[in-house]
């Protein structure tokens, strides 16, 4: 007991740690960009010096990196991520309205990616399963070979969903990982030995081969969703599904700088909760 | 000569064959990548234009192949650099343990951590999108070689682990032998074949994720013509529908991609 819970306290340590590292490379990109602070209100020749280093002063111009990021962290601590240099409306606002359609195409494309692998790499084992590994090795062969902005483009010529681009992304990594794995399982000498002594697929697969394939198969599923997240921006920014990837894509496109180190940082939140989770599920497992 | 064998020997064959062309596309087209024929603008295959022309007339079969020599030989410089990061500070974690051993993977965790498309795109915003188009090339696959080490170090470190704990280390150090020499004699020839395993399937990776991203807009500028950039044109259904062999790019990036792949050595052979 007290030792799972000292597991979950070091995972959480570790999730503060790269967060809080992660914010501070976001913010020493932001700092240093070129052109960072520059108001085109400072070129107005109507307005006084005064008025020039109050303007300038508002940018935080002469703090330096930490007291730059000291400010920031304090201001995210209260909910405000700062504006948007290029819609000028407030990050967390923006986050709120699209963040739930990203979410719910990534959470439903791992759900699809892992289903439709998760069947087929059982089927290719089974007896008659050679030509579901044949299909399912071609079709992830090619899938893999495919840039994710090609996928994103035949997801918009077919009508598909976002989703249903992002599970194409995600399946051939899942199902060649997992058929790999079950294939090194059943081939192990206990795994042999169970089968001679004639006990039932089903409970062949739950209580020996599952034991086994457990721990690889969580980190996976945390990483797919860290693969998803990434997949997303050229979904959106091609299928023209307004979620954060879009979002971020218009960022860079805009040189909007706090709003992308933010996103990048959302994300990055998630992926290590992620596999934070998928670590802990697995090393709780029996 | 197995299946396997024969498989390898063609994706090799395939990827001399494209790597060779792109090399020498100067003698297989008499035009420039950026020449425009505007009486001409999507042409069909032709004598003088074996690809057709795009929509600004430019002959696609000239770049296709000039701009094949861009992604094959930034993709493997960029894996190169990644793979020398990966090498140097993996190995360097796993043999010497301790802090050093623990900074070091931590900074490939937050690496890890970071989602590498977001990342990409934070730092090609830090530039203005009108760069000049060599300067993007050079600043896309930097970008690609400097941020794609940390899976690969994860693995440098695990073999360079392995080694510390080994026997010939141990005789090597008994024997008085200086960490240089024990670093070059020893651990290096070991951790060759797990690095060239490293450097060669990053190398589809990063043609991958170049062309992603120049088909975002963030990649290669025009005029230069890369991979990604030709695979714009996919956007324009209509015209693809119309003059199919402007997917000409897609399959020849598809069967390098899995080229590559086939022509990965086994595990065994490679030590």
């Amino acid at each position: 007991m007290s030792a799972g819970i000292s597991r979950i306290g070091r995972r959480l340590l570790l999730m503060v740690f790269l967060s809080l590292a992660g914010g501070l490379l976001g913010a020493t990109l932001v700092r240093y960009a070129p052109g960072y602070g520059m108001d085109e209100r400072e070129l107005d020749p109507r307005l006084s010096e005064t008025t020039r280093e109050a303007i300038r002063s508002g940018h935080q111009l002469h703090s330096g990196l930490l007291s730059y990021y000291g400010a920031w962290l304090a201001r995210a601590a209260h909910g405000d991520l700062g504006r948007s240099e290029w819609l000028d409306r407030p990050i967390a606002g923006l986050l709120v309205e699209r963040f739930p359609l990203t979410l719910r195409s990534v959470l439903l494309g791992v759900l699809t990616a892992w289903a439709a692998g998760v069947v087929l790499a059982l089927a290719s084992l089974g007896a008659r399963g050679w030509w579901v590994d044949l299909a399912g090795t071609l079709t992830s062969g090619f899938l893999i070979a495919l840039p994710v902005a090609v996928v994103a483009l035949a997801a918009m010529y077919l009508r598909a969903p976002v989703f249903v681009a992002i599970a194409a992304v995600i399946f051939p990594k899942v199902f060649r990982y997992l058929r790999n794995l079950l294939v090194h399982a059943y081939e192990q000498p206990y795994v042999l030995a169970a089968r001679a002594r004639g006990i039932g697929h089903a409970r062949l697969l739950l209580r020996h081969v599952l034991r086994l394939v457990g721990p690889p198969v969580a980190a996976l599923l945390g990483v797919s969703i860290s693969m998803a997240f990434g997949a997303a921006i050229p979904m959106e920014a091609l299928c023209d599904s307004p979620g954060i990837g879009q979002l971020a894509w218009l960022a860079a496109l805009n040189r909007d700088l706090p709003l992308i180190m933010n996103l990048t940082l959302v994300v990055t939140l998630l992926t290590v909760g992620a596999n934070s989770a998928a670590e802990l599920l697995h090393s709780e497992a029996p | 000569m197995s299946a396997k064998s024969t498989l390898r020997a063609v994706s090799c064959s395939v990827l001399f064959a494209v790597f060779a062309a792109g090399l020498f596309a100067g003698y297989l087209t008499h035009y420039s990548y950026a020449l425009q024929f505007r009486e001409v603008p999507n042409a069909a295959p032709s004598a003088l234009h074996p690809l057709g022309t795009d929509s600004l007339g430019r002959d696609l079969f000239a770049r296709l192949l000039y701009g094949t020599r861009i992604s094959l030989l930034l993709a493997p410089a960029a894996a190169l650099l990644a793979t020398l990061i990966a090498g140097v500070f993996g190995g360097l974690a796993g043999l010497a343990g301790g802090w050093c051993e623990k900074v070091v993977l931590a900074a490939a965790d937050l690496s890890m951590a970071l989602p590498l498309l977001f990342v990409l795109l934070a730092l090609r915003a830090l530039m203005p999108l009108d760069v000049s188009p060599v300067i993007s090339v050079v600043a896309t696959f930097l970008m690609l070689g400097a941020l794609g080490w940390p899976s690969s170090l994860r693995v440098a470190w695990a073999a360079a682990r392995e080694l510390r704990n080994s026997d010939f280390l141990l005789l090597a150090r008994a024997g008085g032998s200086a960490p240089g020499r024990i670093l070059m004699k020893h651990v290096l020839p070991h951790l060759r074949p797990v690095l060239f395993a490293q450097f060669w399937i990053s190398i589809p990776l990063f043609i991958l994720t170049e062309a992603t991203l120049s088909m975002l807009g963030l990649g290669v500028m025009e005029p230069l013509p890369s991979w990604g950039n030709l695979l714009k044109g996919l956007e324009n259904f209509s015209a693809v529908r119309a003059n199919p062999w402007m997917l000409a790019p897609l399959v020849l990036l598809v069967v390098v991609v899995i080229s590559f792949q086939l022509a990965l050595p086994a595990e065994g052979e490679l030590a």
